[in-house]
Parts: structure tokens; C-alpha cells; sequence
């Protein structure tokens, strides 16, 4: 028996493309306002997509690299206040026109990114989740306290006279608009050179330096990356909800929201954080209109969280694919008459005859 | 040929600890060379310092003739030198074509990495290739995590081939593989030391070392001891002695060791002529622990192989053996945190496979583990309560404690301290200590004199005959064989997982054999 003989083949994986499930979706996505169009309905759904895109956005970060970060609404927050500050400042006209100021959030979101990540990114581990958190509340304190916030009384944004019955739909197709873009970035990170080097890093850093990977521009660059659409979202709140206050804008509760999200359906998976946002954020909102502010969905969220930690603690997606996995492969090996009793070729050289 | 790697006088401590010493080493152009040493002796720090990993405090290390002490690690790689890690490490959440992949990276600017997919149809193919040359590249698709240990080697061997390094560290290639791959391996690496590549390996298994390598350099306590073809390290006795544990070490530390256990606290007065008594009427006493056929393993294959022999009562036994020998899987056994497959453990004239931890120590086996066990951040008296954690009776507990204090003076010294501020060998008193609290008929100590200076172990290993002499059996597994032998009354040497010699310490101890199966080979050594 040599070593090489000894290996198992591995059972080969026929993967059906899955870019026609995503036409799919985006378009269902599409035509909901116009399927649903009671006003409280398409106002979830904003809400929801804003957190869809910030899920996949935190998890083009901290779902590649490992690295748990939860102060992603201090982008959040930057981008709400750009947004707002400069429509304000410079006076421009509300409607379609101001949707041009989102990409600006974003940049700042991203260059606010820069310094924190190269302080942030010193530390592993727990320490980066508490140096984190620690920078969300520098920046709620600075929102609160800076003179050209207008502290806790917040800042106004000029809302656009359309219809009330269609008034959401200009959000809703923005805010798609944006999740698009996200989520072929998560795409093509995931697929490129960049994206290898993020998962080693995930995976065992040292050792990816010691292969070469240079790790500090790919941590900063996926650090800036990420909070870059977060800012642009986080205009658009500012925008849809018509008013921005420190409280909103920099909520630790969205700190975690995103990565709850992520980890719920699943971490560093590219649909995994949409369908996380998809089915809590949705939640959420219906519970609050429900029962009026009452804060019962904070109990469902947790009893929903310990189940999936329980049930799927790897995330729904990973979870779904391991389970259509095993199923095939068990198939696989009951048409090849219990050949592969070996299972997916992991036992091998090491193992005594 | 000339050097392509030189070492030259590096030191590197870590806070008190001096894990190399002005050391040196070097190797050639297209040569294999190996690294060897006993446990500790610096040779994963020397690696660590060549590949970055750590700063050397002094001293100067260079590639093909350019200084790179102190470089980032992704530097090195750059420059052409390639590591693998003593716990094999791979991407386990990666494929195995996407580990391959992670070091044709080195070549690539950031920005356009972000642009260019993973890999190239090239470097795929590539990938492959080497996949192909080690065996493996039927696993391509899988994650790399769902790898047998011996596959995640060679696939870790293979992931640095792919950037083409003209050097590779190789840090216990061999370690916990079974013999067939390791064939496999030492053929990859003399095919690939063929076509130009540089080796040095890091390695416990002699014969693979010894018949692989054209150069070997020992390391001992952070020092070069020589570095010369493999037949002369072979046969040179400082070698021998730096694996046994150096007599002449011993002397002072015994002469030394009052002082030493005066300041750690230790009073162990009449200590000797206990020693003396004990050893007179030791043989007579009927065996406390009776292992009988034993035959574990960890799932990979058995380790110990039909092990049997016996612990006398009131004696020290004491286990030596090369690395890998199956010392630490012994006592795992015994202590109830390996069942044995076969065979059959009785203390006491009752079994004790089958039985939890918990109720083995309940019987009265109490271990020491190698690694420092102790709650750093709790008090000196809180880790010694520890011990007791399973008797409810106050009193009973603060009798213990008063005799445990007595034998142990460090317990009511230092009780408030944190026991992580506490020195190494400090450290062990205190966990002897500990494991006395359950008033345990027999200690299992599992090298106890790990990590600390003669003179320390010195009053380790008279603490440990004190505790003997106070009725408890011994037994111990040591690193350094001499001592430890010296110190008992019976000695059982272990080598790939099957009792080799056994009787009197002394008897093993000078026994012609011993030397041999620590270099491997046969050697004639006159102890």
C-alpha cells in the first residue's frame, strides 16, 4: 500500500451554476413594490434592504477575514451625517438629485475606515471586538458633542414631494440598486487573489505570512471595502427617514443587528447575510408595526438566535449545504454499491489497515 | 558550495528563559541539513528566528550572504525560504487547490489582486502538478480541514513549492506520520533536494534524520553542541549526554540543591537516609500498579504496543525514552484519559480501565501534568485548595492543608500570591503540592523536570523523594534519563510504544543499550 495509493478518490461535485437563482431573486426582489404596494410594506422593505446591504457589507470584512468587528455603525453613522451635513450645506435640490450625494458617504465611510482600521487591526481576537466597540462609542460621543451635528436635536433632511402612495419605491430601487453593487463585490472578492488571501488570513494568519500574504494592506483594504457601502446605506436612512440624530445613526443595537445577521445565515458565505437580513430585519419591523414599539421582538430574536445557534450553528446556508452534501454523497455511494464507504476520502494514509 | 543560510551567534531570550545561546549554524547550497536536540533545546525558536517569526535578541542570520535578522516573516518567504510548522498548519476552511494557491500570491500588487481571479489557469495547473508529486491531488476539491493529519504534511509541503523557495525549513516532518508515508516524504525530499532545493530539517526520528540529512548540527540548551556528518554526531558522546541529561550537572546540582530548595522553600530535612532506607527494603513491596498487555492509541493507529510491567509499591518507577516513545500516552492511559484497546490496568489489585478520570483519582491516582497547570491568575493557596476541589469536609481539607504546608513551605510563604508570578520550578512545587491534597497513594509525574536549570531540578527531584519517602509511590517520566533514573529504584525504558529494558535504575541506566535508542543506529557508548 503506498501513500499515494492509500488516498481515497475525492467524490467529484457537480454544482449546478447558480447565477440564474440569483436573476431569479433579484428579480422577485424587483417586482415586490409593485405586487406589494400598501405603504407600510415598502417601507420594511427598505428598511430590510438597507440591512441586507449592510450584512453583506460587514461580511466582505469580518466574514472573509475572521475578524469580528462590531463598530460598523460608526460607517453607518459617518455616512447618515455626510449625507445629511451636505445636502444641507450645499443646498441641494431634494429628490432623484440627492441621491448623487449616497457615493459620497460612502467614500468618507471608507476613508474614515483607513486610520481606525490601522489602529483597530492591531489587535486579534477579542481584543479587536472590544478595540471595535470601543470606537463606536468615540464616535456617538463625538456625534452628540460636535458643534455641526446639532447634538441630540439632529439635523433635518429635506424630503421630496412625491406621492405618497409611490413615495418609497424611488428608496426601494436606490437601495437595490446598491445591494447589487454589494453583493458583485462580495462576489468578485471572493474569487479573486484579494479574497484568498482574506479567507488564509481567516484561517491561520501566521502562517499565511509566513506564505508570503501581506497581510496588513489586505485586512485595511477588505476594513475600507466594507464600510464603504455601509456608508452609502447609511445616507440613504438619513434620507428616508427624513431626520438624523446621534442615537439613530450610531445605534450600537446595528452593530450587532449585521453581524447577527451575517452569523445567522451564515459567516463568509456570499448569500448568507442577505437571507440573515432578509428574514430578521423583516421581522423586526413587522413585530414593531405589530405591536407598537413594544419591544417583543428583542424576545423572538433571541429565542430565533438560540435555536440556530443550537440547530445550525455554522449559519443556514453552510448548515443547508453540508446537509444537500452528505445527502448526495450518501446517494453517490449507494449507486456505487457502498464503495465510498470511506466517505469523502478523509481517511486515509494515517489510518491503520 | 557555500552557505546559503548562516546562523551566526543568535540569542534569544524570553523574559529569564534563554532559549538560544550565541548559536550557530550553517547550511549549504543544495544540501540537506538536519537540526537536532534534545526537548527545549531551541530548535523551533531557531526556526521561529530564521523565518521571522520571532526577533532574535542578538546576532545575525543570512541568506545567500545578505543580512535578514529580524525581517517580517512574508519577507523571508519572498526572499526563498519556505516553513512548515511542527503542528502542521494548513487553511482548513480553504480547499486543498485553494492552500496551493495562497503562495503564488507573493509575486502580486495588492490593487491588482483585488481585480485578478484566484489563481490562473498556469499556477491551477501547476497547483496540480504538485498536488500530483506528493500524492494528494485526488483531494484537490475537498477542504482542506476534512485531511488525515499525514495528508495536511504533504499538503503543506506542497502549498510552499509553489512559490519556488530555494530553502525549505522543515520543522518534524516525520512527527506522528506512520512509517510508510514517512518513506514517502523522505523520497519527495530527496527528489526535490535533487532537482536544487535546499533542506533543513528539524526532526526527532534519528533514522530519518541520520540517513537523510549530509549534515547534522545538535542544538543543546540553546547552543550549537557540533555540526558534522551524521555518523560522526552519531558516535560523539557530548551528543549522547545532551539527550541523557549530563552527569556531571547533576553533581552540583545536588550539591547545590539544599541551597535551592532552602529557597524555594522546600525543607527537607533527612532526606537521605531516607533515600537509603527506602531503597533497602523497596524490592520487597508487592507492585501497586500492574499494567498488563496495554495497547492504546489515538484513532491514527496504536501507539503503545502489548505494554506490561509493574510499579512496585513505596518505590519511584521511572519511564524513559526517546520522543515519540509513547511515554506521555502511557500515563494518559493510566490516568483514565486514554482508554487502552487492549490489555489491562489494576492498581491495587483492581481494575481501573473503564473507569473516568474522576474516579481514577479517586482511588488515589493523582497526575502532574508536563505543561504548567497551575491558575496563573489564582493565589498560591487557591491553586492548593484547588486540589482538594472534590472534598466537601472543611476540616479535612484544612488538615491536608497543614500537612501539605508542612512538607511544602512555599504554600504558606507565597499563599497570596498570584501563582503565575511564581518561577517555573516554584511552579512544579506548588502542583506537587496540589496533587498531595487528595492524599493520593500513587503520583504520576510527567517530566517534571521540564524547562527548568540544574539546580532547580535538583530541588525538584529531591521534593520528589521526599514525597517518596513519605509513603507515596512515584511514578515518573523524564526527559532527562540520567537523573531521573539515579533517582529510582526501578526504570522502564520505552521505545515506539513497546517496553525495551526494565529493571533497577541503576541496571538501566548502565545498561550499553540506552544510548542507541536515542541516536538510533547502533552506537557503543560507555555510560
Amino acid at each position: 500500500m503506498s501513500a499515494a495509493g492509500a488516498l481515497e478518490p475525492a467524490p467529484r461535485r457537480r454544482r449546478l451554476p447558480a447565477w440564474p437563482l440569483w436573476l431569479v431573486a433579484l428579480a422577485l426582489v424587483g417586482v415586490f413594490p409593485l405586487v406589494f404596494t400598501d405603504v407600510t410594506t415598502t417601507s420594511i422593505a427598505v428598511f430590510t434592504l438597507i440591512f441586507m446591504v449592510s450584512a453583506a457589507a460587514w461580511n466582505i470584512f469580518s466574514g472573509y477575514s475572521g475578524y469580528l468587528a462590531l463598530g460598523h455603525a460608526v460607517f453607518f453613522g459617518t455616512g447618515a451625517y455626510t449625507f445629511a451635513l451636505t445636502a444641507q450645506d450645499w443646498h441641494v435640490p431634494t429628490g432623484w438629485t440627492l441621491f448623487a450625494l449616497l457615493p459620497l458617504g460612502g467614500l468618507v465611510a471608507g476613508a474614515v475606515a483607513i486610520p481606525l482600521g490601522l489602529i483597530a487591526l492591531r489587535t486579534r481576537r477579542h481584543t479587536f471586538v472590544v478595540v471595535t466597540i470601543a470606537m463606536f462609542f468615540v464616535f456617538q460621543l463625538l456625534a452628540t458633542n460636535l458643534p455641526f451635528t446639532n447634538g441630540t436635536s439632529g439635523i433635518q433632511v429635506n424630503t421630496p414631494l412625491w406621492s405618497p402612495y409611490t413615495y418609497n419605491r424611488p428608496f426601494f430601487y436606490m437601495t437595490l440598486v446598491i445591494l447589487v453593487l454589494t453583493v458583485i463585490v462580495s462576489w468578485a472578492v471572493r474569487r479573486s487573489r484579494f479574497g484568498l488571501q482574506l479567507m488564509a488570513i481567516r484561517d491561520d494568519e501566521d502562517r499565511a505570512r509566513g506564505m508570503g500574504v501581506r497581510v496588513w494592506p489586505v485586512k485595511l483594504t477588505a476594513f475600507a471595502l466594507s464600510a464603504i457601502p455601509i456608508g452609502m446605506v447609511g445616507g440613504m436612512y438619513a434620507y428616508f427617514l427624513g431626520v438624523i440624530y446621534p442615537q439613530v445613526a450610531f445605534d450600537p443595537l446595528f452593530d450587532i443587528a449585521i453581524a447577527l445577521m451575517a452569523f445567522l445565515g451564515g459567516l463568509g458565505t456570499l448569500a448568507g447575510p442577505l437571507l440573515g437580513a432578509l428574514v430578521l430585519e423583516s421581522l423586526q419591523q413587522y413585530f414593531t408595526e405589530q405591536f407598537s414599539n413594544s419591544s417583543l421582538y428583542l424576545i423572538i430574536y433571541g429565542g430565533l438566535f438560540l435555536l440556530v445557534i443550537l440547530l445550525l450553528p455554522r449559519g443556514v446556508i453552510p448548515s443547508l449545504a453540508q446537509f444537500v452534501g452528505s445527502r448526495r454523497a450518501r446517494a453517490a455511494s449507494r449507486r456505487s454499491g457502498g464503495e465510498d464507504a470511506g466517505g469523502l476520502g478523509v481517511d486515509v494514509a494515517g489510518a491503520t489497515p | 558550495m557555500s552557505a546559503l543560510i548562516e546562523v551566526e551567534g543568535i540569542s534569544k531570550a524570553f523574559g529569564g528563559v534563554q532559549a538560544l545561546a550565541t548559536c550557530h549554524l550553517e547550511v549549504q547550497q543544495g544540501s540537506i541539513a538536519g537540526l537536532i536536540g534534545p526537548n527545549g533545546s531551541g530548535k523551533t525558536t531557531l526556526f521561529n528566528v530564521i523565518t521571522g517569526y520571532e526577533r532574535a535578541t542578538e546576532g545575525e542570520v543570512r541568506f545567500g550572504g545578505t543580512a535578514i535578522t529580524n525581517s517580517s516573516p512574508e519577507r523571508v518567504f519572498a526572499l526563498g525560504i519556505g516553513r512548515t510548522f511542527q503542528l502542521t498548519r494548513i487553511f482548513a476552511r480553504l480547499t486543498v487547490l485553494e492552500n496551493m494557491l495562497v503562495a503564488t500570491q507573493r509575486r502580486e500588487g495588492w490593487m491588482r489582486s483585488l481585480v485578478r481571479g484566484a489563481g490562473s489557469s498556469s499556477e491551477r495547473s501547476r497547483a496540480i502538478e504538485l498536488l500530483e508529486f506528493v500524492g494528494i491531488a485526488r483531494l484537490a476539491g475537498e477542504p482542506a480541514g476534512n485531511l488525515s493529519f499525514g495528508q495536511r504534511k504533504l499538503l503543506e509541503l506542497a502549498s510552499l513549492l509553489v512559490a519556488d523557495p530555494a530553502v525549505l525549513l522543515l520543522d518534524e516532518p516525520a512527527g506522528g506520520v506512520n512509517p510508510t508515508l514517512i518513506k514517502h516524504l523522505a523520497e519527495r525530499i530527496r527528489e526535490l533536494n535533487k532537482a536544487g532545493k535546499t533542506f533543513l530539517v528539524v526532526e526527532h526520528n534519528m533514522e530519518f534524520v541520520m540517513s537523510l540529512c549530509e549534515t547534522v548540527t545538535v542544538l543543546s540548551q540553546g547552543s550549537t553542541l557540533i555540526s558534522d556528518r551524521p555518523d560522526v554526531v552519531r558516535a560523539d558522546p557530548a551528543v549522547l549526554d545532551a539527550y541523557l541529561g549530563g552527569e556531571g550537572v547533576d553533581e552540583d546540582a545536588d550539591a547545590d540543591a539544599g541551597r535551592a530548595v532552602d529557597e524555594g522553600g522546600v525543607t527537607a530535612a533527612s532526606r537521605v537516609e531516607v533515600i537509603g532506607e527506602r531503597r533497602a527494603d523497596a524490592p520487597a513491596r508487592p507492585p501497586i500498579l500492574t499494567i498488563s498487555g496495554v495497547t492504546a492509541g489515538y484513532g491514527g493507529g496504536d501507539i503503545l504496543k502489548d505494554v506490561s510491567f509493574e510499579v512496585p509499591e513505596g518505590g519511584i518507577t521511572c519511564i524513559v525514552g526517546p520522543n515519540g516513545a509513547g511515554k506521555s500516552t502511557l500515563l494518559a492511559t493510566v490516568s483514565g484519559l486514554l482508554r487502552p484497546r487492549l490489555g489491562e490496568i489494576t492498581f491495587e489489585g483492581k481494575r481501573l480501565n473503564g473507569l473516568s478520570p474522576r474516579q481514577i483519582v479517586g482511588r488515589g491516582v493523582s497526575l502532574v501534568p508536563q505543561v504548567h497547570s497551575l491558575f496563573p491568575q489564582m493565589t498560591v493557596g487557591e491553586n492548593v485548595e484547588m486540589g482538594a476541589f472534590t472534598i466537601r469536609d472543611r476540616r479535612l481539607v484544612a488538615e491536608r492543608l497543614a500537612a501539605v504546608a508542612e512538607l511544602f513551605p512555599i504554600v504558606t510563604q507565597r499563599a497570596k500570591e498570584r501563582a503565575g508570578s511564581l518561577s517555573g520550578g516554584q511552579q512544579r512545587l506548588v502542583e506537587f503540592a496540589r496533587s498531595m491534597m487528595l492524599d493520593p497513594k500513587l503520583i504520576i509525574l510527567d517530566e517534571p523536570s521540564m524547562g527548568l536549570d540544574p539546580q532547580t531540578r535538583g530541588a525538584v527531584f529531591e521534593t520528589v523523594s521526599v514525597m517518596n519517602a513519605q509513603g507515596r509511590t512515584i511514578l515518573l517520566v523524564e526527559q532527562n534519563a540520567r537523573a531521573g533514573l539515579k533517582l529510582s529504584t526501578s526504570g522502564i525504558v520505552l521505545e515506539n510504544g513497546m517496553v525495551r529494558l526494565r529493571g533497577s535504575g541503576r541496571e538501566v541506566l548502565e545498561h550499553p543499550e540506552i544510548g542507541a535508542l536515542y541516536l538510533g543506529g547502533s552506537v557503543a557508548h560507555a555510560a
